[in-house]
Protein backbone atom coordinates (compact mmCIF):
# COMPACT_ATOMS: atom_id res chain seq x y z
CA UNK A 1 0.00 0.00 0.00
CA UNK A 2 1.39 3.34 -1.03
CA UNK A 3 1.11 5.79 1.79
CA UNK A 4 1.88 9.47 1.70
CA UNK A 5 4.88 10.56 3.75
CA UNK A 6 2.81 13.04 5.78
CA UNK A 7 0.19 10.41 6.44
CA UNK A 8 2.88 8.19 7.92
CA UNK A 9 4.06 11.04 10.14
CA UNK A 10 0.69 11.75 11.70
CA UNK A 11 -0.28 8.10 12.07
CA UNK A 12 2.98 7.29 13.86
CA UNK A 13 2.65 10.45 16.02
CA UNK A 14 -0.94 9.61 17.02
CA UNK A 15 -0.07 6.02 17.97
CA UNK A 16 3.03 7.22 19.86
CA UNK A 17 0.96 9.75 21.80
CA UNK A 18 -1.56 7.10 22.87
CA UNK A 19 1.22 4.67 23.85
CA UNK A 20 2.97 7.39 25.91
CA UNK A 21 -0.30 8.24 27.72
CA UNK A 22 -0.89 4.55 28.47
CA UNK A 23 2.65 4.01 29.75
CA UNK A 24 2.44 7.00 32.10
CA UNK A 25 -1.00 5.95 33.38
CA UNK A 26 0.15 2.34 33.81
CA UNK A 27 3.27 3.42 35.70
CA UNK A 28 1.18 5.66 37.97
CA UNK A 29 -1.34 2.94 38.74
CA UNK A 30 0.89 -0.10 39.19
CA UNK A 31 4.26 1.34 40.28
CA UNK A 32 3.17 4.42 42.23
CA UNK A 33 -0.10 2.98 43.55
CA UNK A 34 -2.17 5.91 42.34
CA UNK A 35 -5.04 3.83 40.99
CA UNK A 36 -8.64 4.87 41.52
CA UNK A 37 -10.31 3.72 44.76
CA UNK A 38 -11.85 0.30 44.26
CA UNK A 39 -11.83 -1.66 47.45
CA UNK A 40 -13.76 -4.87 46.97
CA UNK A 41 -15.15 -5.44 50.43
CA UNK A 42 -18.81 -5.79 51.16
CA UNK A 43 -20.95 -5.23 54.25
CA UNK A 44 -24.61 -5.68 55.16
CA UNK A 45 -25.91 -2.08 54.86
CA UNK A 46 -28.59 -2.71 57.50
CA UNK A 47 -26.06 -3.92 60.08
CA UNK A 48 -23.47 -1.13 59.73
CA UNK A 49 -23.87 0.06 63.33
CA UNK A 50 -23.13 -3.39 64.72
CA UNK A 51 -20.43 -4.44 62.25
CA UNK A 52 -16.76 -3.82 63.06
CA UNK A 53 -15.05 -1.47 62.45
CA UNK A 54 -18.07 0.73 61.72
CA UNK A 55 -19.59 0.17 65.17
CA UNK A 56 -16.98 2.67 66.43
CA UNK A 57 -16.41 5.41 63.85
CA UNK A 58 -13.50 7.72 64.62
CA UNK A 59 -9.91 8.68 63.92
CA UNK A 60 -7.29 6.07 64.82
CA UNK A 61 -3.52 6.39 64.69
CA UNK A 62 -2.08 3.35 62.92
CA UNK A 63 1.55 4.40 62.49
CA UNK A 64 4.04 7.23 62.51
CA UNK A 65 1.89 10.13 61.30
CA UNK A 66 -0.47 7.62 59.71
CA UNK A 67 -4.12 7.59 60.55
CA UNK A 68 -7.20 5.62 59.68
CA UNK A 69 -10.60 7.24 59.76
CA UNK A 70 -13.49 4.83 60.15
CA UNK A 71 -16.36 6.75 58.67
CA UNK A 72 -20.03 6.14 58.03
CA UNK A 73 -22.05 8.27 55.65
CA UNK A 74 -25.76 8.75 56.02
CA UNK A 75 -28.39 11.28 55.04
CA UNK A 76 -27.06 13.96 55.50
CA UNK A 77 -23.86 13.73 57.49
CA UNK A 78 -20.39 12.26 57.78
CA UNK A 79 -19.57 10.44 61.06
CA UNK A 80 -17.19 11.44 62.56
CA UNK A 81 -17.52 15.11 61.67
CA UNK A 82 -14.72 17.64 62.20
CA UNK A 83 -11.59 15.52 61.89
CA UNK A 84 -8.23 16.86 63.03
CA UNK A 85 -4.83 15.52 61.93
CA UNK A 86 -1.25 16.89 62.00
CA UNK A 87 0.53 18.26 58.92
CA UNK A 88 2.05 15.57 56.71
CA UNK A 89 -0.35 12.90 57.97
CA UNK A 90 -1.29 10.11 55.62
CA UNK A 91 -4.92 9.35 56.25
CA UNK A 92 -6.82 6.33 55.02
CA UNK A 93 -10.56 6.81 55.00
CA UNK A 94 -12.49 3.55 55.38
CA UNK A 95 -16.07 4.34 54.58
CA UNK A 96 -19.47 2.86 53.99
CA UNK A 97 -22.97 4.20 53.56
CA UNK A 98 -25.91 3.43 55.84
CA UNK A 99 -28.63 4.37 53.38
CA UNK A 100 -28.18 5.65 49.82
CA UNK A 101 -25.23 6.37 47.55
CA UNK A 102 -23.11 9.23 48.87
CA UNK A 103 -19.98 10.90 47.59
CA UNK A 104 -16.80 11.71 49.45
CA UNK A 105 -14.72 14.51 48.04
CA UNK A 106 -12.03 16.51 49.79
CA UNK A 107 -11.99 19.81 47.90
CA UNK A 108 -8.60 20.75 46.49
CA UNK A 109 -7.23 17.19 46.61
CA UNK A 110 -7.55 14.05 44.51
CA UNK A 111 -9.58 12.28 47.19
CA UNK A 112 -12.88 11.61 45.49
CA UNK A 113 -14.96 8.47 45.86
CA UNK A 114 -18.44 7.11 45.55
CA UNK A 115 -19.62 5.49 48.78
CA UNK A 116 -22.31 2.90 48.18
CA UNK A 117 -24.45 1.02 50.70
CA UNK A 118 -23.21 -2.57 50.93
CA UNK A 119 -19.64 -1.71 49.97
CA UNK A 120 -16.59 -0.58 51.90
CA UNK A 121 -14.65 2.17 50.20
CA UNK A 122 -11.04 3.15 50.96
CA UNK A 123 -9.28 6.34 49.97
CA UNK A 124 -5.84 7.46 51.12
CA UNK A 125 -4.74 11.07 51.17
CA UNK A 126 -1.61 12.78 52.49
CA UNK A 127 -2.12 16.30 53.82
CA UNK A 128 1.05 18.27 53.04
CA UNK A 129 -0.34 21.73 53.80
CA UNK A 130 -2.00 22.94 57.01
CA UNK A 131 -5.47 24.35 56.74
CA UNK A 132 -9.12 23.49 56.76
CA UNK A 133 -10.22 21.10 54.04
CA UNK A 134 -13.83 21.04 52.95
CA UNK A 135 -15.40 17.61 52.55
CA UNK A 136 -18.46 17.36 50.35
CA UNK A 137 -20.98 14.76 49.30
CA UNK A 138 -20.93 14.88 45.52
CA UNK A 139 -23.64 12.32 44.76
CA UNK A 140 -27.18 13.61 44.98
CA UNK A 141 -28.50 11.80 48.05
CA UNK A 142 -31.79 13.52 48.86
CA UNK A 143 -33.43 16.77 49.93
CA UNK A 144 -30.58 17.69 52.30
CA UNK A 145 -27.76 16.83 49.92
CA UNK A 146 -26.59 20.43 49.69
CA UNK A 147 -25.97 20.63 53.46
CA UNK A 148 -24.03 17.36 53.62
CA UNK A 149 -20.51 18.53 54.32
CA UNK A 150 -17.85 18.46 56.98
CA UNK A 151 -14.26 19.59 57.35
CA UNK A 152 -10.81 18.19 58.06
CA UNK A 153 -8.48 20.42 60.04
CA UNK A 154 -4.78 19.95 59.40
CA UNK A 155 -2.50 21.60 61.98
CA UNK B 1 -10.12 20.10 -27.13
CA UNK B 2 -6.45 20.40 -26.47
CA UNK B 3 -5.05 18.89 -23.30
CA UNK B 4 -3.26 21.61 -21.33
CA UNK B 5 -2.61 19.51 -18.23
CA UNK B 6 0.92 20.02 -16.98
CA UNK B 7 2.54 16.85 -15.81
CA UNK B 8 3.88 17.03 -12.27
CA UNK B 9 5.37 14.19 -10.32
CA UNK B 10 2.95 12.32 -8.08
CA UNK B 11 5.16 12.94 -5.03
CA UNK B 12 5.21 16.70 -5.53
CA UNK B 13 1.45 16.88 -6.05
CA UNK B 14 0.75 14.90 -2.85
CA UNK B 15 3.11 17.00 -0.75
CA UNK B 16 1.43 20.19 -1.83
CA UNK B 17 -2.08 18.94 -1.19
CA UNK B 18 -1.41 17.50 2.30
CA UNK B 19 0.68 20.24 3.86
CA UNK B 20 -2.34 21.97 5.39
CA UNK B 21 -3.75 18.67 6.57
CA UNK B 22 -0.49 17.79 8.31
CA UNK B 23 -0.46 21.17 10.01
CA UNK B 24 -4.08 20.81 11.17
CA UNK B 25 -3.55 17.28 12.46
CA UNK B 26 -0.44 18.38 14.36
CA UNK B 27 -2.37 21.30 15.88
CA UNK B 28 -5.10 18.94 17.11
CA UNK B 29 -2.40 16.59 18.42
CA UNK B 30 -0.64 19.41 20.25
CA UNK B 31 -3.96 20.51 21.79
CA UNK B 32 -4.73 16.96 23.01
CA UNK B 33 -1.20 16.55 24.44
CA UNK B 34 -1.37 19.95 26.14
CA UNK B 35 -4.73 19.14 27.75
CA UNK B 36 -3.60 15.68 28.82
CA UNK B 37 -0.39 16.89 30.43
CA UNK B 38 -2.30 19.79 32.02
CA UNK B 39 -4.67 17.39 33.77
CA UNK B 40 -1.75 15.13 34.65
CA UNK B 41 0.12 18.06 36.22
CA UNK B 42 -2.99 19.04 38.20
CA UNK B 43 -3.39 15.50 39.49
CA UNK B 44 0.26 15.23 40.59
CA UNK B 45 0.09 18.69 42.18
CA UNK B 46 -2.85 17.66 44.35
CA UNK B 47 -1.58 14.22 45.29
Amino acid sequence: MKMHRYEEIWLVSAVALIVIFMLITGYQTFALGMGPPSHKETIDPQQVDTTAPFDEPGVYQIGDNEYEVIMTLEAFRFVPGDIEVPVGATVTFTMTSKDVIHGFQIAGTNANAMVMPGYIQKVTQTFHEPGEYLVLCNEYCGAGHHVMSTSITVR
Amino acid sequence: MKDIHVETSREEQDTKSLKGTLFSVMMVGAFIAFMWFGVFWLFMERY
